[in-house]
């Protein structure tokens, strides 16, 4: 958070406005995530964190498991871990599936108005 | 703090928030792999923030009943107590603004207010310690209660207190002195060996007092400012105690300073100072 002045802050630790976006977009990215097969939380996490949306910590990642799975949206099951605790694992439902097409097709429009007015900002 | 006490807290706070036991097992379970993933140098607090914190997240994720609107409780015959308008003075000086409440079964209602705002005046009403001015109280079951200070025989052990108050509602002496153990070690408290009351600390007084407000199983709880003097452990030990109690289909009133008791009770009745200047 407190880097050196002239030091870009590195693509793993993202400033607080970025964890405010994260945290809008977290479900659906996490919809998207468990669509490409069975994930559990720790998975996932590193999952989002390669795909370049940062360290997402536990303690907002699986509030927001938890809604989607009240919601219906993902299922889950426990599956026992090798030698270890067993791990709870992830699945889209059908109603995950039809929320993150739509999700999708929302986020398109949302982006490119967000990137329209930025962008016209920038160059102005 | 450690991990695992971060997870016994994480525990306790979704107890407090009414997170079932299913899911309060899963939810810790699920913590624990992800520390035991993501391996050591990373502590629990760091990656989840504050227990409390998180609970508060996961419960309302969850849906859990500590983060859903207390049932609005209108019918008479559901109620264990009722006061209407109820309001009192002291040689003319007010000490409670006309003040209205319902408690069901299940049920704890926090009183919250500033000193002056009759916070114990209210209580003492609902006890039938002392008599409105105005408005009525109803109350259909007996109380237990408990007192800010005194209520306690120096020269007693606490033992003989609770066969005392047992045998007042209707309990045999060998069964108020097992009631009463048990309650005591709710609160991590040795009763049986303890000495006469006029030597416990405040703290310890404090127990005995919430002890013989609950032997005998009275379907109402009047506390009043229950947890001054009692430690952190003991305080949530209270509170899992009084919920433990409500579950089995008591209803509570508890007054308190605490901010915490406006995240821990059902309905929160917040008092106005009654006179001009009072604080």
């Amino acid at each position: 958070m407190n880097d050196d002045a002239g030091r870009p802050a590195p693509p793993t630790a993202p400033p607080e406005l970025s964890r405010e976006w994260i945290r809008g977009v977290l479900e659906p990215c996490l919809l998207a995530l468990v669509a490409t097969g069975d994930s559990y939380g720790y998975e996932l996490a590193g999952r989002l964190g390669s795909a370049g949306l940062g360290p997402v910590p536990g303690g907002s990642l699986y509030p927001a498991l938890t809604r989607l799975e009240k919601q219906g949206l993902v299922s889950s099951r426990w599956r026992a871990g090798d030698g270890g605790p067993g791990r709870k694992y992830y699945r889209l439902t059908a109603a995950g599936r039809h929320q993150l097409a739509a999700d999708a097709e929302r986020w398109d429009s949302f982006a490119a108005a967000v990137a329209g007015l930025l962008r016209g900002a920038a160059t102005r | 703090m450690n991990d695992a006490d971060w997870l016994a807290a994480l525990d306790h706070e979704l107890t407090l928030r009414g997170v079932s036991a299913a899911e309060r097992a899963e939810a810790v379970l699920e913590a624990e792999t992800h520390l035991a993933d993501t391996g050591p140098g990373a502590a629990a607090r760091d990656l989840f923030g504050p227990a409390d914190r998180y609970a508060d997240d996961l419960a309302r994720a969850a849906g859990a009943p500590g983060h859903r609107a207390a049932p609005g409780v209108t019918e008479a015959e559901t109620c264990l107590l009722r006061a209407d308008s109820v309001a009192k003075a002291y040689r003319g000086r007010p000490a409670l603004r006309p003040s209205s409440l319902a408690v069901a079964p299940g049920q704890v209602v926090a009183l919250v207010g500033p000193n002056g705002a009759g916070k114990s005046t209210l209580l003492r009403l609902l006890a039938g310690l002392e008599q409105p001015d105005a408005g009525s109280v109803d109350r259909r079951v007996a109380a237990g209660w408990v007192p800010q200070a005194g209520g306690l025989d120096p020269y007693l052990r606490p033992v003989e207190h609770v066969e005392l108050f047992g045998v007042a509602r209707g309990l045999s002496r060998a069964d108020a002195r097992r009631e009463g153990g048990r309650l005591a070690a709710h609160l991590a408290w040795d009763l049986a060996g303890a000495p006469v009351a006029g030597r416990l600390s405040g703290g310890t007084a404090q127990k005995l007092r919430m002890v013989l407000a609950l032997v005998g199983s009275p379907r109402l709880l009047l506390a009043d400012e229950p947890y001054q003097g009692l430690d952190a452990d003991s305080t949530r030990r209270f509170w899992d105690l009084l919920w433990s109690v409500c579950e089995a289909g008591a209803g509570a009133v508890v007054s308190s300073h605490d901010p915490q008791v406006l995240r821990r009770a059902d309905t929160v009745l917040e008092l106005e100072p009654a006179a001009e200047g009072a604080r």
